[in-house]
């Protein structure tokens, strides 16, 4: 941990990855006398149950609804409804499903691979920056940090005026003062699915860079020495040092952001609609409209179980990382 | 020589990504604070100018003093404040039982907690809406509220429970000896020396209680009841076309909060992040 943090306007702690490291040793240490006696301080249950009631109550109760409602072909103007899988044949039949389907694939798929690349090619930037003193590395750093914390809806709404066709709008200004012609980035189906793409990775850049930067500081300064005195060259030490000792933090980025974007709604809300047509109507966005537009809540909910299905496979995943980075 | 030339040549390549990036994410804040600043005539009329010939504070004072966006401000106040609270106040025993106590389950538990925020808050608000609808529980505060806490619990949860994790079990241990029960220790002992965690968790759920729009748009229609994420959107729907500018200021407006405390506080916040996320 030899990075300097001279630089006024940043303000990471070289020591964050260490202060967290602590515990896991501790855990695992021996048990100590008294940590025996505190085993006979009374249960656990009276610490959980408040949040075990309150997660059943709006959480886990709702989540079984889902399942539930997915098996009825419920409407939201109805209040009766009866039992049969007719919402999974309508969903699984309808060639709109399989359509946002696969925008929800591009778009994910897109989204993390530039946010990975950037926000990577951002953490060696900053973290270069913060060694070796450059000015303006913690300013830069917050002007990306930004860009994450501002509400989706907001961002959805800041790109639709930057892409807008008209004369408020940044990118066709732009083009205009340089005598190309105008392009309807949110009006062409094709060219809309790339501009929400382009606005997530605006958005969730900094959260890749933020996780990937705290992974560099963790890699031991002590394999740079050594591939130097072995006369490895800049980019060698990147592939054969930098990028397999990240490989945990990549891994945990990967699934972090992929379920993070798979549940993106609000942004494209703000940003397209969903248009034009349904060029930009990802997995979540069909799922509401399914149910508050079409007031189908038999065929939504089919949807978000599908939604439900993919969350956990995705948190299997990551608990495999996770307990197979703690095992080193 | 040549340790020199690499070493420069890193720094070029640094500060070339550092513009690059300034221009990606820069350049979009910079138009929409110019279109906030710019007259009605000038952002129908002007073509390429990042610096409104006569900037006016016009639109933020429309904004503001139109009492809807007030309103919705003093919202998405009331809204954050109480989840985050909320959230942190059913967290902290559990986080606390989590890092300190064995019990049967707590892999489970932690696991549990963990997939929770992987699911959508649009999954559980389908049946959510029916049910509140049936208990006339639509457009309150209160109920929104709670579904905000439950939404941020389980990041709370995991925020605190990696502070508490990183206080030394000797500090309990010896309350115990004083002859404090378990919860004395934690409310005497471990409380007071939590309060980075405590600010940690805080501000992160707070920024993403300031964002939350799927939770609100869904149980509140009523505009006097809805934070400015939602109040946002209907301003989309009746200034993008005809007055930009009015739109440019109120997504300021409605982004500032949360820019401002995130600027203020970050050191908090990227080290909860940071060690959250990737020490579980």
């Amino acid at each position: 941990m030899d990075a300097p943090s001279g630089n006024a306007g940043d303000r990471s702690s070289p020591g964050t990855l260490d202060d967290t490291q602590q515990p896991t040793s501790r855990r695992e240490g021996p048990s100590s006398p008294a940590r025996a006696r505190s085993a006979h301080r009374g249960g656990a249950a009276p610490w959980l149950i408040p949040l075990l009631v309150l997660v059943t109550l709006f959480y886990l109760y709702p989540a079984v609804q889902v399942l539930r409602f997915s098996f009825t072909d419920a409407s939201l103007l109805r209040p009766t409804f009866t039992y049969g899988i007719d919402s999974y044949t309508r969903v699984l039949t309808d060639p709109t499903f399989f359509h946002v389907l696969w925008i929800t694939l591009v778009f994910v798929l897109a989204s993390i691979f530039f946010q990975l690349v950037l926000g990577l090619t951002i953490a060696l930037a900053v973290q270069r920056g913060a060694q070796n003193n450059l000015p303006g590395t913690g300013l830069f750093r917050t002007l990306v940090l930004s860009s994450w914390v501002m509400p989706g809806i907001v961002i959805g709404i800041v790109w639709q005026i930057v892409l807008n066709s008209a004369s408020y709008g940044m990118i066709n200004s732009i083009l205009g003062s340089m005598g190309i012609a105008s392009v309807g980035f949110l009006s062409r189906p094709t060219i809309a699915l790339w501009s929400v793409i382009l606005a997530n990775v605006w958005r969730g850049t900094a959260f890749s860079m933020i996780l990937l930067y705290a992974g560099l500081q963790s890699i031991d300064p002590v394999l740079y020495e050594a591939g130097e005195v072995d006369g490895a060259t800049g980019r060698q030490a990147f592939w054969r040092i930098t990028l397999p000792s990240l490989r945990p933090v990549l891994l945990i980025n990967l699934v972090l952001i992929s379920i993070q974007t798979f549940n993106t709604f609000d942004m494209v809300l703000a940003l397209t609609g969903g248009g034009p047509g349904r060029a930009t109507e990802v997995l979540a966005l069909r799922t509401y409209n399914v149910i508050f537009d079409s007031f189908s809540l038999g065929e939504g909910s089919v949807l978000a179980v599908i939604m439900l299905l993919l969350s956990l496979a995705f948190t299997l995943i990551y608990v495999r990382f996770l307990s197979a980075e703690e095992r080193l | 020589m040549t340790v020199q030339r690499r070493r420069r040549r890193g720094d070029v390549m640094t500060y070339a990504v550092f513009f690059f990036c300034l221009i990606f994410f820069g350049l979009p804040l910079l138009w929409l604070i110019s279109l906030s600043f710019r007259t009605a005539e000038e952002v129908y009329t002007s073509a390429l100018k990042f610096i409104p010939e006569n900037p006016t504070t016009f639109n933020y004072t429309s904004v503001l003093s139109s009492g809807r966006f007030q309103q919705y401000l003093l919202n998405s106040l009331k809204l954050t404040m109480a989840g985050s609270i909320g959230a942190m106040l059913f967290a902290a025993p559990a986080a606390y039982a989590a890092s300190r106590m064995k019990f049967r389950g707590r892999p489970l538990f932690l696991i549990g907690v963990l997939s929770l925020q992987m699911i959508s808050p649009l999954v559980i608000m389908i049946p959510l809406y029916r049910y509140f609808a049936d208990l006339g529980l639509l457009d309150s505060h209160l109920s929104t509220s709670l579904v905000y806490m439950a939404i941020l619990v389980p990041l709370a949860t995991w925020i605190l429970k990696g502070y508490f994790d990183g206080i030394p079990k000797e500090l309990d241990e010896a309350a115990f000896v004083d002859g404090c029960s378990r919860r004395q220790a934690f409310l005497r002992v471990i409380l007071p020396v939590s309060v980075p965690g405590f600010a940690a968790a805080f501000l992160l759920t707070a920024i993403l209680a300031w964002g939350e729009f799927v939770v609100p748009y869904i149980l509140l229609s009523e505009p006097a009841m809805q934070p400015v994420s939602v109040g946002i959107l209907s301003f989309q729907g009746s200034f993008a076309q005809t007055a930009t500018q009015i739109l440019a200021a109120g997504s300021i407006l409605a982004m500032v909060p949360a820019v401002a405390v995130f600027i203020a506080l970050q050191r908090f916040i990227v080290q909860a992040l940071t060690s959250g996320a990737v020490k579980g």
